[in-house]
């Protein structure tokens, strides 16, 4: 016992240390915490994001930081379980000024309160789940991103231009909440415009699944005209390199939702003409993206340091560390000058309004992003040995996302062909 | 004399380190949880049998706790502990009576099956569990008053340690009474149980249904200090944990699944937030230090200590 004792009070001694009491004038440094997966399968989609927040700190530190104050961030890994990312959150919150959290939905349903709890400003970076901000108001906690509804409706919306005859569809989603979450919305959106629309499989492999091939046995005998799947990171990988040379891509048009996080990777192997896209507007190439060259140096950078290009959720996460940014510079004009107090800072954050690298971003009243969407189909490349994005669309985020308060379900089966007419068509954004 | 005033002054630095350091609150209390559950596999440990799939009973107490909360009127703390501990002591029975039919692997391996066929069975039905992204857990109330959460935590965390000494308590009588003792005699000589009498399957049963209801206790006590719960606590990596925490610990008596998840916990933490990039590699080695030098566990070493200390 004495031992466990010592060696408790070890680690508290040592948390001490660390913890400095800032005084009400201008901090030394600002100390974030960053919540993303840094083991596990789930490091395909937390690691870009934990390079983009390391360059973009770094970038905006040697331009001197925050107004004269350096952003000092802590990385957490969401790998170790609900509890554990509770237990970091809670001890981080004593002396952290704002929390980057999380990528995992379950994660951040289970932060928010414990966030408000603890009044710490919190900017979720990613967990898409439309349940959110559905039930529960925040005062601490913010999302700088797009929700699930916006973006696979928007997938929808581009086959319902590009393919107006398909009937029979497919799903082929991973099972947990986000691909049971998608694959209802992209059906409910699909159904409202296209009744006749059948949905010929609905196939959910488990989460880091290795084989694919009962499933492509599947998919090709449903004979489907559309194959959706919002599969991510090494399961999407293997799911097109098995799927490709069985023919699915040449009988059906395929959907990656998630697509663009492996176009480098796969190369020539990705069929052109699948449709792919992004969760939001984090593109690389796209022509927002092309025309901003703040843009255009982080991506070179970028490319530099970790040698590949961001991906998309790289690009989620640059949103929040500029956001904070922003709202930090805002808070700090409106007090005319002293540092924010949380409370001044997530005053800056509500109704948040900004440019940033690939768009512009808007928080709105019930505290979630508003971001545009991006879809497109990939399309061989000149100049790079990977398809990029072509025909896309950008569809603006008001005209994709339900209204604050409203059933996000009820909102899609509301939607009719005066919506459709107000919408951007396929191959617009160029 | 000498262990009682060690636990005490363990109580009294777990009541009075989180006045200094918040968030010690919630890891104490989650050890507290964790220990409960861990308490559970030790009862079956003392008979030789390994349960892979005891997390099953911590997350039915975790989301009969969110339900209750959820869809029922019943938010008052101490009708939800005592509703979940029972339901899971009643799940464990159920699930029990043909479990303890079986020794060794097959009784590990069929704990591991029901366990899995919970953690599907949680994760599919979306619309009932919320799937993965599992269910909210409201802030009960207490003897009828509406606390404000950070009053709630420390008012949880006391309720936790005196659960933690009245349920030892209890546990410990049982283990010295017959019945408990008949347990170290089914993992001797069960033929010999027999002959004497006992019914091995009833007393494993008993074990059994206690154990379930210990892990619900520590389901009921995680799922309202975190607030969520998810799938994953039925998941059989979380009842290795529980595994490992009871072996670590030491299956000794009562205290040593609670010393075992004290250490894992802050193991855990300090690993987690000093090597973000490493830190299941250090909680490994740690928790294969402790087994390799102490093979009977961290509450072998306080033994040690102690017979040490009253000999000198």
């Amino acid at each position: 016992m004495k031992d466990i004792v010592r060696t408790a009070l070890g680690g508290l001694l040592l948390a001490c240390a660390a913890t400095t009491v800032s005084a009400d004038d201008r901090p030394s440094e600002l100390r974030i915490g960053v919540f993303t997966f840094l083991s596990g399968p789930a490091a395909a989609y937390g690691m870009p994001g934990r390079n983009a927040a390391e360059l973009l700190i770094e970038q905006i530190n040697e331009a001197g930081g925050i107004d004269g104050v350096p952003i000092v961030p802590t990385y957490v890994d969401e790998a170790q379980g609900t509890d554990g990312v509770i237990t970091e959150f809670r001890r981080l919150a004593s002396d952290r000024d704002v929390m980057i959290a999380a990528l995992s939905s379950a994660n951040c349903l289970a932060l928010a309160p414990v966030a408000d709890q603890l009044r710490v400003p919190t900017l979720m970076w990613n967990c898409d789940t439309h349940q959110m901000f559905l039930e529960d108001e925040y005062e601490y906690v913010y999302r700088t991103n797009s929700s699930t509804i916006p973006e696979f409706v928007s997938y929808a919306l581009y086959l319902l231009e590009t393919k107006p005859d398909l009937e029979r569809v497919a799903i082929i989603n991973p099972d947990y909440a986000f691909g049971h979450d998608a694959a209802e919305i992209f059906k409910e959106t699909l159904q409202t415009f296209r009744p006749e629309v059948e949905i010929v499989a609905e196939l959910y492999p488990r989460l880091g699944a290795s084989s694919y091939h009962t499933e492509i046995s599947r998919l090709v005998s449903a004979r489907p005209d559309v194959v959706f799947s919002n599969l991510w990171g090494a399961d999407l990988e293997n799911f097109v390199r098995q799927a490709q040379p069985r023919g699915l891509f040449q009988r059906s048009t395929v959907v990656l939702a998630l697509g663009e996080t492996i176009l480098q990777r796969l190369g020539e192997d990705l069929p052109e003409g699948t449709v792919v896209g992004v969760l939001g507007d984090g593109w690389w190439q796209s022509p927002t993206a092309r025309e901003n060259p703040d843009t255009q140096a982080f991506v070179e950078a970028y490319h530099e340091r970790y040698d590949e290009y961001p991906v998309f959720p790289s690009f989620k996460m640059a949103n929040s560390i500029m956001a904070m940014k922003e709202s930090f510079e805002r808070a700090l004009e409106n007090s005319g000058g002293t540092w924010p107090s949380r409370e001044e800072f997530v005053e800056a954050v509500a109704g948040l309004e900004m440019e940033n690298f690939t768009g512009t971003l808007r928080i709105r009243e019930d505290n979630d992003g508003l971001v545009d969407q991006i879809v497109g189909v990939a399309t061989p490349a000149d100049d790079r040995p990977y398809p990029v994005i072509g025909e896309m669309v950008r569809y603006p985020a008001d005209l994709v996302t339900p209204p604050v308060d409203e059933d996000p379900i009820a909102w899609i089966r509301s939607l009719d062909q005066d919506f459709l007419d107000q919408l951007p068509k396929p191959g617009s954004y160029q | 004399m000498m262990r009682i005033t060690l636990i005490a002054v363990g109580l009294l630095l777990a009541v009075l380190l989180p006045l200094a350091i918040p968030w010690l609150n919630f890891v104490f209390i989650m050890a507290v949880a964790q220990g409960f559950a861990a308490l559970g596999v030790v009862l079956l440990l003392r008979a030789g049998m390994i349960s892979i799939g005891h997390a099953v009973f911590l997350a039915s107490g975790a989301y009969v706790t969110a339900f209750l909360l959820r869809q029922t009127g019943i938010t008052d703390l101490g009708l939800i502990l005592l509703v979940a501990t029972l339901g899971s002591g009643l799940f464990g029975f159920l699930i029990g009576m043909f479990m303890v039919r079986y020794r060794a692997i097959f009784f590990a391996m069929l704990n591991m099956a029901v366990s899995m066929v919970v953690f599907a069975l949680l994760a599919k039905l979306y619309h009932l569990t919320g799937g993965t992204d599992g269910v909210r857990v409201a802030t009960p109330t207490v003897l009828g008053a509406v606390l404000d959460r950070t009053v709630f935590d420390s008012l949880l965390l006391y309720i936790s340690l005196a659960l933690l000494v009245a349920v030892g308590w209890l546990v410990h009588r049982y283990l010295s009474s017959p019945l408990g003792k008949a347990l170290e005699a089914v993992h001797t000589n069960e033929v010999r149980l027999e002959y004497l009498g006992v019914s091995a399957w009833g007393v494993l049963l008993y074990a059994y249904t206690i154990s379930a209801a210990l892990a619900g206790l520590g389901g009921a006590l995680a799922a309202i200090a975190v607030g969520h719960v998810v799938p994953e606590l039925a998941y059989w990596t979380h009842s290795g944990q529980l595994v490992l925490i009871a072996v670590l610990g030491g299956i000794g008596g009562v205290v040593g699944p609670f010393i075992g998840a004290l250490f894992f916990e802050i193991v855990r933490v300090v690993a987690a937030g000093y090597a973000a990039y490493t830190w299941n590699m250090i909680v490994g080695l740690a928790l294969l230090g402790v087994i390799f030098f102490l093979p009977n566990g961290l509450y072998g070493l306080v033994q040690r200590l102690l017979k040490r200390g009253g000999g000198s």
